[in-house]
């Protein structure tokens, strides 16, 4: 029986399209792998079946009915249950009281007794073992997540979701969760798995759903695919006439000469090691030189924002030796959280960096009239669509707030930029342009700068990096140039050897 | 925070403050005309009250409402202002007693002012410690504070700093070296609310145009940015507000002691460091507004008292109208602010 059926289903978040006429089919009784990189738009299009989110078009087909599902609570009456990234529990609560939470009934009965029979009846039936007394807060993440699928599982959906259920865990916990999603499939149950972990979805799924920007491009059983060819579907094979293929051409005819010259910065056998004792970046060593851009691709999670953070020099390396240029030139993932005081106007805002340089202060006052004159030549500069100096950063939109992070970053022509994600949430206009910038810091005739771009978007790197990397697990590989470039990271990034 | 945006805050401030006052007095079943106008004349009615009764109360809503713009500005919420503000009054007066009657007033004057000060700073050190070092709550430790100082300052005159015949509950009066001279003479206004202005003015400049200012608005705009973008160290920046949102609650305690009861009382303060919490929100937390929103209320309280009396309102109702005008204008700030970012 077919459980769900999506087709044309489209989305977008004011420029940016996240789904584009994507299409799924899943059968009851079937573990069905959902894959894509970063972006291609899997967290969307389950977000849409949980009623999370509101599909802009398309239509979705539940056992053969057509359904509109505009709520997480119509989701559940239509049995579709999704267990999230994030867990959604009460930490000071014990297992059991979060499995009254939401549980339908007069809201003055309290239904201990039959909430755990039912708990424990479902344990035993689907061999998940969850303390059901413990206080959440207690238990380890493995555990918590048992305790959300158990949540979700009482309310017997036919449809369950499971968004990268295994990122979480240990792999001895994986094995256990996957024998788990194998129970429950058998029950008759369809399970959508997000994975980004290729071997896991090629040990358990029945079927599989590739999406790449936004779009279907694979659905075939598991007998029909491999790890290479499903790394090949989601990455996608070079497309005649793009970016990427022309930059590729171009590199393979005419190779950069390697940048020489004395290191910008360098990192010897680094490690860090997170506030929870988690192995973030295991061994990583690296020398930047000027007038190269180091391009580093990965999923997210593996080690990218340490790696980030570390260059930047805002994060001591828990061991291993580092070398940077002082204050080095950064560009945050996340522009309106890290990057700009959105209540602070333009000058403010380039203030944060300037503001202790001598030229902008005289003695302990800012020189506020030499940062406004300075930020009014940005405004031209960088082509800020802005009223002037004294805008306030929040009525910028996403592309001219990353140039105003552009414009104070690259003052004083630094000579090491690390820039993290820095096209991220811009439409094609944004992105070109900051893609022309860091080239011309890169080029630049008076002292060439070293650039460590790091992004999930395989695209960016391919178009403007020299040396290619890959982050796996905390770990940082090198790609060869040369043919295939593409599918060689695409598979390096998905840890396929 | 822009020009533009205090003095909406002002105006917002002068009129939520009266639409306060008279629906809760129309509530209580008073005649708002007769009883404000009770306020006003008991307020403001001559120069002689508006400088003796407002302006004098004024000073210590003042300074302490400084002292809390200046944390709030940095993200710090400390309500301890109260406590801050006792134990500057303890410490000016200890040493207002200790130093010879016959030294200067050019020497005991700063010396108690500054001594007061060190004191409110001393008061937030542990707050300050807890906050930085273990992410332990301001709000709570420098509410506690409060207690501590206010029943300190209350043993301390029943005890130790008793006046010789212990009689009342008050220390001995400090030696006239200490007082603080009056700004005009007839009235009660000291040197105090000279004091309160250079600080106001200093406060606002340090924030507009130090390099020093510049990183607490950035740290209380947003530390993650002020981190990242701003490559600053924000515990250390954190730590001096601390110690200067205390320095100025502790010598609004000074100040009081030395320019207005010359002794430490019991119940030295009427809740000035609460009602700095409204003064601060009502000016947008621009030290400039302080001046205003504390004259304000200054003119509220010290009115207060002939509407009692020609009214017959209680006293007690300032406080409903203070507490009623921080919940209205919080309210429609944070509507303002709510639609922006929709």
């Amino acid at each position: 029986m077919t459980a769900v059926r999506i087709r044309g289903l489209g989305k977008r978040f004011g420029p940016v399209t996240a789904l584009n006429g994507a299409r799924l089919t899943a059968q009851a009784g079937e573990v069905h792998g959902v894959l894509g990189e970063n972006g291609a738009g899997k967290t969307t299009l389950l977000s849409i079946l949980a009623g999370l989110l509101p599909a802009d078009e398309g239509e979705i087909l539940l056992r053969g009915e057509p359904v509109s599902i505009g709520s997480p609570r119509e989701a559940r009456a239509l049995g579709v249950g999704m267990v999230h990234q994030h867990f959604a529990l009460v930490p000071e609560f014990s297992v059991l009281e979060n499995l009254m939470l939401g549980w339908p009934g007069p809201l003055l009965s309290l239904p201990r007794e039959e909430v755990r029979g039912k708990a424990l009846a479902l344990e035993k039936e689907t061999g998940l073992d969850v303390a059901l007394d413990a206080p959440v807060k207690t238990l380890g993440v493995g555990e918590r997540q048992r305790a959300e699928i158990v949540k979700v599982l009482l309310q017997e959906p036919a449809i369950l979701i499971l968004d990268e259920p295994t990122a979480v865990l240990s792999p001895q916990e994986v094995e256990g969760f996957l024998r788990l999603v194998r129970t429950l499939a058998d029950q008759g149950t369809a399970v959508l798995m997000v994975a980004h972990k290729l071997d896991e979805v090629l040990a358990v799924a029945d079927r599989v759903t590739v999406l790449r920007r936004g779009a279907t491009v694979l659905e075939a059983p598991r007998e029909e695919v491999d790890a290479a060819s499903l790394a090949q579907a989601m990455v996608g094979a070079r497309e005649a006439g793009s970016v990427v293929h022309l930059r590729e051409a171009a590199a393979l005819q005419e190779e950069r000469p390697p940048a020489e010259g004395d290191p910008v910065a360098e990192l010897r056998r680094v490690v860090v090691v997170d506030g929870r004792g988690v192995t973030r970046l295991r061994d990583v060593s690296l020398e930047v030189r000027p007038g190269e851009i180091v391009g580093v691709a990965g999923v997210e999670g593996n080690g990218q924002r340490q790696l980030a953070r570390v260059l930047a020099g805002e994060m001591a390396p828990t061991n291993g030796t580092v070398r940077l240029p002082p204050e080095p030139a950064f560009i945050p993932q996340d522009r309106r959280a890290e990057g700009l005081v959105e209540d602070f106007d333009l000058t403010e805002n380039l203030a944060l960096r300037l503001h202790r340089w001598p030229r902008f202060r005289r003695g302990p006052f800012l020189d506020w009239r030499t940062l406004e004159a300075r930020t009014r030549e940005a405004l031209a500069t960088f082509s800020i669509r802005a009223e002037g100096p004294h805008t306030r950063a929040d009525t910028l939109s996403g592309g001219n707030q990353q140039r105003v992070v552009l414009a104070r970053e690259l003052e004083g022509e630094p000579e090491f930029l690390v820039a993290e994600s820095p096209t991220r949430g811009l439409d094609v206009a944004g992105e070109s342009y900051v893609h022309q910038v860091l080239r011309d810091l890169r080029d630049r005739a008076d002292g060439p700068a070293g650039i460590v771009l790091i992004s999930t978007d395989l695209d960016e790197i391919l178009a403007l990096a020299d040396r290619f990397f890959v982050m796996v697990r905390g770990r940082l590989v090198p790609i060869h140039p040369g043919p295939d470039l593409r599918e060689r990271m695409g598979a390096g990034m998905l840890g396929v050897e | 925070m822009t020009a533009t945006r205090s003095w909406v805050a002002a105006v917002m401030a002068l009129v939520a403050t009266v639409a306060v006052a008279a629906g809760t007095l129309a509530l209580g079943g008073f005649d708002p005309g007769e009883a404000l106008g009770a306020l006003v004349q008991g307020s403001m009615g001559s120069p002689s009250v508006f400088l003796s009764i407002t302006l004098v109360r004024a000073v210590p809503l003042i300074l302490t409402g400084l002292a809390v713009a200046i944390a709030f500005r940095a993200g710090i919420w400390n309500i301890g202002a109260e406590g801050q503000l006792y134990a500057g009054a303890v410490a000016g007066t200890a040493l207002g007693l200790a130093l010879p009657e016959a030294a200067t007033a050019w020497v005991v004057i700063p010396a108690v002012m500054m001594a007061g000060a060190v004191a409110g700073a001393a008061w937030v050190v542990v707050p300050a410690w807890l906050k930085l070092r273990s992410g332990v709550s301001e709000v709570i430790t420098t509410i506690l504070m409060n207690f501590v100082a206010i029943h300190l300052a209350g043993w301390l005159v029943h005890g130790p700093m008793q006046e010789p015949r212990g009689v009342f509950p008050q220390s001995e009066a400090v030696s006239e070296a200490a007082r603080l001279p009056l700004l005009v003479g007839g009235t009660r206004l000291h040197l105090g609310f000279a004091l309160a202005i250079v600080m106001a003015v200093a406060l606002w400049a340090f924030l507009r145009f130090t390099v020093a200012g510049f990183q607490v608005r950035a740290v209380g705009a947003n530390p993650e940015a002020a981190r990242v973008a701003g490559r600053l160290r924000s515990r250390r920046t954190l730590l001096w507000v601390f110690l200067a949102s205390g320095a100025l609650a502790g010598l609004a305690g000074a100040v009081e002691v030395s320019g207005v009861t010359y002794s430490l009382y019991e119940d030295l303060s009427p809740g000035f460091g609460y009602t700095a919490i409204a003064v601060a929100l009502l000016a947008g937390l621009s030290p400039l507004g302080v001046l205003f929103t504390g004259t304000l209320f200054g003119a509220l309280e010290g009115g207060a008292g002939a509407m009692q009396r020609v009214a017959d309102v209680p006293a007690g109702w300032v406080g409903t109208v203070v507490a009623l005008t921080i919940l209205s204008v919080v309210a429609v700030e944070r509507l303002l602010r709510g639609r922006r970012d929709g």
